[in-house]
Parts: structure tokens; sequence; C-alpha cells
């Protein structure tokens, strides 16, 4: 069974991606904070991390991710460097249009919008996961 | 050159007034200048009162090293400012002043005043004794009185200024407390509507589809609200720039192109071969065009087609550049047309769609529009079609 770790602040937010989820057959684990999340990625090894931006601080997301993709190879997360992340966030169809995957700028392999459609959700999980 | 501040983008005729630094130093030499003293000093009440009580800034020093000076004095310990503020003007004729004003015997310390309003202080300062007198303050006052006209302006400015960012990190911070709560409950419901929370009977599925439509319409109008406000201050929409029309336009093109096929509608884009370049922010352009195409989207039929053709254009030697939204859609009755741009207008037959509108798109474009000196156009025909144009004016590299 797949596991996928959901790192969002807002329990119903969870509760939302959670359903879907674990209707199609995946384990899903959650951590609150930018923090919990990255120990959390240590214990479960997830094979997806659905990542929020904006948590106990505006860019927690981000510095989440920018975190678990640092390219030193003596970083603690250079084991789940690999590990697909797909971003949860209105951002990008309300503010910046450009705002997309961009190694450079932020390493995330997709983006899914808030309010979140479960098909939309299940279609990129599945194109993650393979 | 004068100096700018930290401002660094499109310099203002005038701008250079607008310093603060600058005025006290053009006081300064303007004082020394006229009464022939050796040095001026111009200093500014601290607006906040500290614990020792109120203190005085260095604003600009001519005649002496400005780092021979402390950059702040309270109040208490500078005997010739706390006189000048109580209203009796020091005239000192034969003094024997503390270092770096040692070398100078005759000084006089003006308030910077105007009515009530107290900014500071203006002190000039002569080598020899009984280098100045009364005629001295006399000549003096006027320009005193000028100083503090121009520097409660700017500082009445500067506040404006910070008013203006609160506003926009209150807009930042409203953006993610007003929306979030929409986008969990929308989330929530999609969920319970896809059967995720188990089988729904007919009527459950018809009061959540409600209860979902109103949300969609909430989550759009705290969208709208938001842009509306973001435009209208300096720094929601980001810095102003030099933008290139074609890539935002592309960008708005992509975005909707889902949504025009979803609804079987045929969204063409007549791009433009050349770079065309305006003035204005990415997102206020993105904006602009998002809002105009979504409105063509929404208010044509399925069927029907879109149209939006980008190109350079030249009237009275004035080059310019157009974008066109054409639709084949519903069309603005004339009764309509002198409100499109009002906030929370809707056209009736817009109302009477199954769509979900607020009425702040097209003043959200206008607003945008006008800020960065375009304009915007319309025609159209009930039942045949609409098209929006708005034109830019090219924005010339310099």
């Amino acid at each position: 069974m797949p596991k996928i770790l959901v790192i969002e602040d807002d329990l119903d937010m969870v509760t939302a991606i959670r359903m879907p989820l674990e209707a199609n057959g995946y384990e899903v684990f959650h951590a609150a904070t930018g923090e919990e999340g990255l120990q959390k990625v240590k214990e479960v090894e997830p094979d997806l991390i659905i990542l929020d931006v904006m948590m106990e601080t505006t860019t927690a997301g981000f510095q989440v991710s920018l975190q678990l993709r640092n390219p030193d190879p003596a970083s603690e997360y250079a084991a789940y460097r690999d590990i697909p992340i797909l971003m949860l966030t209105a951002i990008h169809t309300t503010t910046s249009l450009r705002f997309g995957p961009d190694e450079a700028y932020l390493p995330v392999d997709d983006f899914v919008d808030k309010p979140i459609d479960p098909d939309v959700l299940l279609e990129k999980v599945q194109a993650l996961i393979r | 050159m004068c100096p700018v501040g930290n401002r660094t983008t499109r310099l203002l005729p005038g701008e250079c007034i607008l310093n603060l630094e600058h005025i006290a130093e053009r006081l300064a030499q303007s004082a020394r200048q006229i009464v022939q003293a050796d040095a001026a000093v111009v200093r500014l009440l601290d607006e906040n009162e500290s614990a020792g009580g109120r203190s005085l800034s260095l604003a600009a020093a001519v005649g002496v090293p400005k780092t021979d000076l402390p950059a702040t004095v309270p109040l208490a310990d500078s005997p010739l400012d706390q006189a000048a503020l109580a209203g009796d003007i020091p005239l000192w004729t034969d003094a024997h002043l503390l270092p770096p004003f040692d070398a100078y015997r005759s000084a006089i310390c003006l308030p910077l005043a105007e009515g009530e309003t107290v900014v500071g202080t203006l002190q000039v300062y002569a080598a020899p004794s009984g280098g100045f007198d009364s005629q001295t303050i006399a000549t003096l006052t006027p320009l005193a009185a000028l100083g503090a006209v121009a520097i409660s302006a700017v500082q009445a400015l500067r506040t404006q200024g910070e008013l203006e960012a609160e506003k926009a990190h209150f807009i930042h911070v409203a953006t993610h407390e007003l929306r979030s709560p929409v986008a969990v409950a929308q989330s929530l419901l999609r969920g319970v509507l896809k059967g995720y929370a188990g089988e729904l009977t007919p009527q459950q599925r018809e009061l959540f589809g409600r209860i979902s439509r109103r949300l969609d319409l909430l989550e759009q109008l705290v969208n709208d609200l938001l842009d509306l406000a973001a435009g209208q201050t300096s720094h929601g929409m980001g810095e102003e720039t030099a933008v290139i029309v074609n890539a935002s336009v592309g960008r708005a093109v992509l975005l909707l192109l889902p949504r025009a096929e979803e609804k079987g509608i045929e969204l063409v884009y007549q791009a433009c071969c050349d770079e065309l370049v305006a003035w204005g922010t990415e997102e206020g352009l993105d904006r602009i065009f998002v809002n105009l195409l979504s409105n063509a989207i929404k208010y044509t039929p399925s069927g029907g087609r879109v149209e939006v053709t980008l190109r350079s254009i030249e009237e009275n030697g004035k080059k310019e550049i157009e974008v066109r939204v054409t639709d084949t859609g519903i069309g603005i009755p004339p009764e309509a047309m002198p409100h499109l741009f009002e906030t929370f207008y809707r056209a009736p037959n817009a109302k009477a769609l199954n769509e979900v509108g607020t009425g702040l798109g097209l003043s959200i474009v206008k607003d945008l529009v006008e800020r960065y000196g375009a304009r915007i156009e319309v025609e159209s025909t009930v039942g045949k079609g609409t098209t929006f144009t708005v034109i830019f004016p090219v924005y010339a590299h310099s």
C-alpha cells in the first residue's frame, strides 16, 4: 500500500485530502508543522509528500521542500531527495500565474489548488507515484 | 544628482524635494549663506517620547562635520534647543562653546515652527564675538518657518506611505485568513459530493450541490474583493515595471484553455510576432486578461468562440498595444453599458444565467487599466457577442 505523508496544519483540510486517498488504497500519514513533517519523512519514508505552503509561517512549506531537496550530499535528508512532492496552494491561480514547478525556484513536482477537487488530487497523486 | 532615499524605480518629477535629509541640508545651507554664518545645524524633534523625555535627531550640518555631532541629543541636554523650542530664541554673542563648536563665539537657535507645528531647530554659528544681532534673527525667521512647512509636509507624506504599506500587509494576511476557511469547506464538501463519506440520497446531493455553489460564489467574492483592494494600493500588485504583454496574454489563455474546452468553446489566440512591452505589473496585466477571458467564456454558450488578438497599432504617430477579446456570447444590453464597470454591477442577462459572478471583475480590470495609463473600450450586440479592447501605451526604453 503506497504511503502518503500530508504536511498540513488544518485538520479539516487533512480530512478532505484523506477521504479520497484512503478510499483509493493509499495509507495516509499526517504532520501538522514543517518541523514535524521533516521528522515524519524519516520515520514513515513515504512514497509521496503532500505539502501545504502556509503553516506556522507563511513560507514553512517552501522551507520543507528546500530542506528535502538540498543538493548537498551531506544533507540529513539526502536519502529522501527523490520522494515526489505535491504542493498544496492557492497562490498560483490567484496571484502570480507564472508560479509553477521550477527547479531553480521551488523544488516541488506539481501543485494542486485549494479548494481541492478529489478527482484532480487523485490524478496528480497517481501520476507522481509510479 | 538629487538624493532619492531608498526609492529605486520611477523617479517622479520633483521627487527629490520629498526627501527629508535633502530639505534639511538645503535649509542649513541657505541659513548659513543668508546671514554669512560659519556653520549651521538642523535637528528634528523625534516623534516618540522616550523615557528620558523628548530628543532631537541630527538632520543636517554644514560647516561642521556631521560625524562630529551626536546622531540624537536629549532635549534636556541641549539648552540652546530647549530655549528655542520654549519660544525664547537664544542670541549668544560671546559664548564659550564645547567642541566641535569651540571655534565659534556667536550662536543663534530658532525653532522650526509653523503655527502650532514644531518640527525641530535651526542653529547657526559664527566665529567672531558679536557676529549676530536681533536683525539676524529677523532674517532667519521666515526661512525657518518655510523649512518647517516643507519638513512637516514630507513627514505627513511618509506617514501616508507607512499607512499604505500597512494596508498592503493587512490585505496579504486577510487573503489567507478569508480564503482558507472557504477552501477547506469546499474541499470537504467536494469529497462528500463524490461519495467518499458514504452514499448520498438524491435530496442530499441536491442540497449539498447548492451549498457548494454558494461556496464557489463566496470564494470568487473573497478573491475579487482582495484583488480590488490590492489593485488600489501601490504595493498590492507588486512593483511596476516594463511588462511583456505577449507573455501575459499567453499565460491567461493557457490558464483558461481547460475551462473553454470543458464548456465546448473554441478559444483562439492570434499571437503577435513582435515582443510588445507596456508599463505595469505582471500580476496586474495577468489579472486584466484573465478577467476579460473568463468573462468571455462565462457568457458565451457552448459551441461558441472566443478570440484573443494582440497587435501593435499606431495612431497620430503614437505607438500603442491593442489586445482584443471577442466572443460570440450573450452580449451586453445597451442599458447596462453605462454601469458595466461599477462595483457589484451585473447586467440583467448575466444575472439570469446560471454562472457564478460577483460584479467585481470588470471594476478590477478598469482600476488596473487606469493605473497603467491604458484605456478600455467595449462594443456589444445582444445575442451576437462582445468585444473588449484594451489599449496600452508602448513602454519606451530610455
